[in-house]
Formats: C-alpha cells, structure tokens, sequence
C-alpha cells in the first residue's frame, strides 16, 4: 500500500470516516496475512511469456487468412456477377445505396443517469 | 536494471525483460485481485488472465500512469466482466464458500477474524473496488475513474455511499 497517498487521501475524512477506515486497512492487511503469496520463478513467466506470444502469432495468421479468403470469395462473385449478368450488379448496388443511410442511421439511446 | 528499462525492452519484444517485469508485479497484483475478489481461487484465476492480457497488449502501455497501476486497470476489467458473465446466485454461494474457508484458516492460525471482510464481502463488486482503490491503495478518483471506465463524479459518490454502507453494518455487527 502506498501508505503516504492513503493517509493524504483520508485526510478529509470525519473521525467516525477515519475510524472505518482504519477497521478497513486492517482487516485487509489481515488478508494478506492469511493469504501468503508465492512468486513464481522467472523461468515460469519466461514459458508463459513465450507460449502466449506464440498463440497470439498463430492467432493473427488465421485472422489475416480468413480475411483474404473471404476477399477472394466475395470479389470472385461480384467478378462473375457483372461479367454475367450486369444488371444484377446495377440493382445490388442500388439496394445498397439505399439501405446504407438507413443502416448508419440508427436512433442512438440516450444514457440516463437513474 | 530499473523498471522503465524493463518496460522498453518488453515493448520491443524481450521476452526475458517483459518475465522480469511481470515478476516485480505479480504479488502486488494478486494481493489487489485478493482484495476486490475476497477470493483466493478467483484471485489466482484473474492474475494468470492479467499477465496473459499484458503480454498481448505490452506495446499498448504508454507509460501515462505506473505499470502496476496498468496492471490494475486490466485485472479490475477482467473482474468485472467475469462478474457480468456470471449469474448472481452462483457468485454468491462461490463467496460464501471463499469466506468460510478463509474464516477456517484464520481460525487455524489463532487470527480473530475481521468483521469487514464479511461487510465488504456482501457489498456489490462495483462499490467495493473503488473503496479498496481510494482507501488502501490511496488512488485518487481521476485515476479509480479511469482504471474503471466510469467518471470522477461516480467514483466519488460510491466511495462516499459506500463507506457510510460499511460503517453502518459494522456498527450493527458490534
């Protein structure tokens, strides 16, 4: 505990406040006496340090290849669509210019403090 | 080697920098997670998830407030997301069954135990960080408001509320 902030910060505190306090600090300094911490060793935070960056690598080269796979598909069909068929393109994206507004512009909830 | 050291090394990807620094850390953050938890296992469970979250977003620290106080922004947020995925009836049979073992093992040790464990215990997690954040970390409100995403003004008025709370079931307890 950063014992001189705490006490700074209880300065404005009314006895009754400070006595509370105190009972406070107490039973969770109690707490930690009941409770003992064991720090690992550094070679145990070393493994976990090396895994989890391991899993986030592996993470983000599924995301990248999920990302471009699901561009290639959806390229290749607007590709197809307006080699095949033209019009369809035109309609979808005059579906789409229409829909667009409308889906960004959703009533916001207003936050109430109650 | 002093923690800013640590702390830049770990930025450019020093695994043996970013172990060292989260070794420093590791007792200050579990004894915070033992305290706003009151629950060794849960305690145990959030600083293994912290020190995963830290390692994932060490490039993201800019170095505004102290690492530790870092790290207890990200376990407080791990907290009470586990707190809102969680039903309230479990949470409350799971720190009735913190409590009682933790009462068996002051006991074993001849410690009277401490009334306040047992209020702050009842109180919602939401009041009680920022209690334990102003009170025995002596964090100020700008800073409890931002480690928890809520305004000043909040943090304030549950410290404050909370506090006459505690008074209050302690004085009906004695």
């Amino acid at each position: 505990m950063n014992e001189y902030d705490s006490k700074n910060s209880n300065s404005m505190l009314d006895d009754e406040d400070e006595l509370t306090v105190k009972q406070l600090i107490d039973g969770l300094e109690k707490l930690d006496q009941w409770n003992p911490v064991s720090t690992p060793n550094l070679q145990w935070f070393q493994e976990n340090a090396e895994l989890e960056k391991k899993r986030i690598r592996k993470k983000q080269w599924k995301d990248l290849l999920t990302f471009i796979s699901v561009a290639v598909f959806m390229l290749s069909v607007v590709i197809a669509v307006v080699y095949r068929q033209p019009i369809n393109f035109l309609y979808f994206q005059l579906v789409g210019i229409i829909l667009l507004p409308l889906a960004l512009n959703k009533p916001r909830k207003k936050v109430s403090n109650v | 080697m002093d923690e800013k050291d640590l702390i830049r090394k770990a930025k450019n990807g020093d695994t043996i920098a970013l172990s060292k620094l989260l070794q420093q850390n590791y007792s200050f953050l579990i004894k915070y997670l033992m305290k706003v938890t009151l629950h060794p296992q849960i305690a145990e469970d959030l600083t293994q998830e912290t020190i995963m979250k830290c390692i994932e977003k060490i490039q993201l620290y800019n170095g505004e407030s102290k690492f530790s106080s870092w790290l207890i922004t990200i376990a407080t947020n791990l907290f009470i997301d586990q707190q809102r995925r969680k039903k309230r009836e479990k949470n409350w049979l799971e720190q009735e069954q913190a409590l009682r073992k933790m009462k068996w093992n002051a006991a074993n040790m001849n410690e009277e135990w401490a009334d306040v464990l047992d209020v702050l215990a009842q109180m919602n997690e939401e009041i009680r960080m920022p209690i334990v954040l102003k009170h025995y970390y002596g964090y100020s409100y700008e800073e409890i408001g931002k480690m928890m995403g809520i305004a000043e003004g909040t943090v304030k008025s549950r410290v404050s509320n909370g506090l006459k709370s505690v008074r209050k079931e302690l004085a009906e307890l004695e």
